[in-house]
């Protein structure tokens, strides 16, 4: 067990520190072809282009940063990355957060509906069904000037256009660019467009240095025309694979095709990775807090402990885990660089020992008081009792809560996506992104986690059946 | 050797103690009886500190145990014996026997080891030394507690009830244990409903109602004289059974 810990403790440090030439770190959410996409493993974009040509200028090594949109600007305004770049359109609003460059990118905000859609012009869209991309200038636009339409916010376009097509939605509001690349022969574009915006990246209010670089960086490329260059590429590497979408040859394209299993490797690393550390952060944690609240219960002392870890339990089990991740990523670890995945550890590992903390105390409670009172009564001590008597008969009951603790803890990684982990549920959604099929990945992602929680259960219920054969009663 | 003085013990605002008073000399064998509820395992468990006294003095070879917890290593000088046993489920008989002596270091393994199993034979229980609680009677158990608390060497057994949770035909082997005990000269308090088993053991009796000590008396006084009104009604009750 120790040397286990001490192998993954290792890793950890590994993968977060490797420092040679000083980095640019760009955050952004790669999922807005042309702008940022995955492909084969990277991601790539026009606004990816746009930034090493920034890096290179100020000859620093460039690191991207893939994190939920409406993620992007804390990120910047934290300082935890340099830059955002993902299709970002000026409003006053972002603008009273961060500062932005020269616009480097134009974009027509239009409306696709279905081919038999009785949706003609904007006029109609007043009483729609309108499905955008949470904090996107379409979703803003709309909010604003069109407060009788029911608005379907997605965390992708991708899944806006899905909400199309399942007819969940009766249009989709979003960038001319990528649209055109989204729609599909049962789709059209209404020809009038809803408003045009344009694109700038974001630096922290106040980085000027940064933000000058950065705005004679695009305005050298908007002359050359190498930004068009740039568009017109990606706009050409929309997904290569034959169109053809029998069964197996969607599989392909999910899995295979562009090295995307890469992305589900990547994944499984990080959800397995993080869950051990966190368990095991968990446990030390847990007991930690549950026996310093039995110390107090039994003996008076350490009052001041136990007083702490009951706050910390109570704190932990009546928030979500999910707001518990981000105050830790954004409010806590706010201006350090240490790598995601510890971060994404130590808040899982702080979270998960609330609940062994319960387990524990359950596990301690459930013994007979007169276990207790016989050890007392042959002059043992607390501790003597507690570790002689007391704790052996409890690990029957524990252990196997433990279990489903892990279990829950390994389900419960995905919502590391939230603050950028590639974890398997993100990874999922990155080959969702090309491939704009959600089906596969996400079946693939759901048998993935049910293979892990089967073999966990497996594990549990063969160690349950040795405890019992070995403690009996 | 123990004295009890003025002790009152309250849970919450229920009195279950109101003021015993006590003395036990080296060699009694004092038996408690009282109706259900009147505090008689209240008074042994306090004896014991299994349960903080409220207020008065317990006083033991001329230390007050109460309110002074660097005197709770005494007792391992005052054994105590439970309506359940107690057995530690998760250890053979031979380690729940050994675990206190090792663990105190009174004696080492080895001894206590050879020491146990010297008890056991004593009252042929060496053939289940290796076995669980739970793959031993009722009788077996209370006989094992009893040698659990035997090999402490304490100077006063307290006997909470050490027969009302056996089968009929075990409560003998575990009263044979217990007056062997007797005759070796242990002091011994012992709560319990059998009257016969306190009639024809007890040197000294003391009947307690309400929280205090109303009569306290050698044996077949107690039982041949009863004094107060609450100690005959009990009686009757008993006896009509």
């Amino acid at each position: 067990m120790k040397k286990l810990l001490t192998i993954i403790m290792c890793l950890v440090l590994l993968t977060s520190c490797n420092k040679d030439k000083e980095k640019l770190v760009l955050v952004t959410e790669a999922g807005f072809a042309p702008y940022e996409y995955y492909s084969n493993g990277e991601i790539v974009g026009v606004d990816i282009d746009i930034a090493k040509r920034i890096a290179e200028r100020l000859n620093k090594e460039l690191v991207i940063k893939d994190v939920a949109f409406d993620s992007i600007i804390s990120e910047v305004k934290t300082g935890k990355s340099d830059f955002g770049a993902a299709g970002i359109s000026y409003t006053e609003e972002r603008a009273q957060e961060v500062d932005f460059t020269i616009n480097y990118s134009e974009s027509r905000q239009v409306v696709i509906v279905n081919n038999n859609s009785y949706i003609n012009n904007i006029n109609d869209l007043y009483s729609s069904k309108i499905a955008v991309q949470l904090g996107s200038v379409a979703d803003s636009y709309i909010t604003e000037f069109f407060p009788d339409a029911e608005l379907i916010r997605e965390k992708k376009f991708l899944a806006a256009i899905q909400d199309l097509k399942d007819g969940k939605a009766d249009a989709v509001v979003m960038d001319e660019l990528p649209a055109k690349q989204l729609i599909t022969d049962n789709m059209r574009l209404l020809e009038e467009e809803l408003t045009t915006d344009s694109y700038g990246m974001i630096v922290k209010k106040g980085n000027l240095e940064l933000l000058n670089t950065m705005n004679e960086v695009i305005s050298e490329l908007k002359i050359s025309g190498e930004i068009d260059e740039y568009l017109l590429y990606h706009m050409g590497i929309k997904d290569s694979t034959p169109d053809n979408n029998n069964f197996f040859n969607r599989i392909y394209k999910s899995v295979i095709y562009d090295g995307r299993y890469k992305y589900i490797l990547e994944g499984l690393k990080n959800t397995l990775l993080i869950a051990i550390c966190a368990v095991l952060i968990g446990i030390v944690l847990g007991t930690i807090a549950a026996i310093s609240r039995n110390i107090y219960e039994n003996t008076g002392h350490l009052k001041i402990l136990s007083l702490i870890s009951k706050t910390y339990v109570t704190i932990i089990r009546g928030t979500p885990s999910t707001l518990q991740l981000m105050i830790i990523y954004y409010v806590i670890f706010k201006q350090t660089s240490i790598n995601i995945v510890v971060v994404g550890a130590l808040a899982f590992g702080i979270n998960s020992g609330a609940y062994v903390a319960e387990i524990i105390r359950a596990g301690i409670s459930s013994i007979n008081k007169g276990q207790w009172e016989a050890g007392y009564s042959l002059g043992l001590n607390y501790f003597q009792v507690m570790k002689k008597i007391i704790f052996p008969q409890s690990v029957k009951n524990i252990l196997p809560a433990l279990g489903n603790e892990f279990i829950t803890l390994v389900k419960e990684t995905s919502i590391g996506a939230y603050i950028g982990i590639v974890e398997l549920t993100k990874a999922s959604d990155i080959i969702a992104s090309r491939t704009y099929d959600y089906f596969f990945p996400l079946i693939l992602i759901a048998i993935i986690y049910l293979i892990i929680t089967l073999f966990l259960s497996k594990l549990i219920s063969t160690m349950e059946k040795r405890l019992n054969n070995v403690k009996n009663n | 050797m123990l004295k009890i003085i003025d002790l009152k013990k309250k849970f919450g605002n229920k009195k279950v103690l109101n003021g015993v008073n006590l003395e036990i000399k080296k060699g009694d064998i004092l038996g408690v009886i009282g109706p259900s509820g009147c505090g008689k395992s209240t008074l042994l468990r306090c004896i014991n500190l299994l349960e903080k006294p409220t207020s008065g003095k317990i006083i033991f070879e001329g230390n007050n145990l109460v309110d002074n917890d660097s005197l709770k290593e005494i007792r391992r000088r005052i054994g105590m014996v439970f309506q359940q046993f107690n057995l530690f489920d998760h250890m053979t008989v031979l380690e729940n026997i050994v675990l206190a002596p090792t663990l105190l270091k009174i004696m080492s393994r080895s001894e206590a080891i050879k020491k146990a199993n010297e008890l056991l034979k004593e009252i042929d229980l060496e053939d289940i030394a290796n076995n669980y609680p739970h793959e031993i009677s009722g009788g077996q158990k209370q006989r094992v507690a009893i040698v659990r608390t035997l090999i402490m060497k304490p100077d006063i057994i307290l006997f909470d009830e050490p027969t009302s949770a056996l089968d009929p035909e075990m409560i003998g082997e575990v009263t044979n244990l217990m007056r062997k005990i007797a005759k070796e000269g242990m002091t011994m308090i012992i709560v319990s409903h059998e009257m016969n088993f306190i009639k024809s053991f007890c040197t000294r009796v003391v009947f307690i109602n309400d929280g205090i000590i109303k009569e306290d008396k050698p044996c077949k006084e107690l039982f041949n004289n009863p004094e107060s009104e609450d100690l005959k009604s009990f009686l009757s009750k008993i006896n009509a059974y």
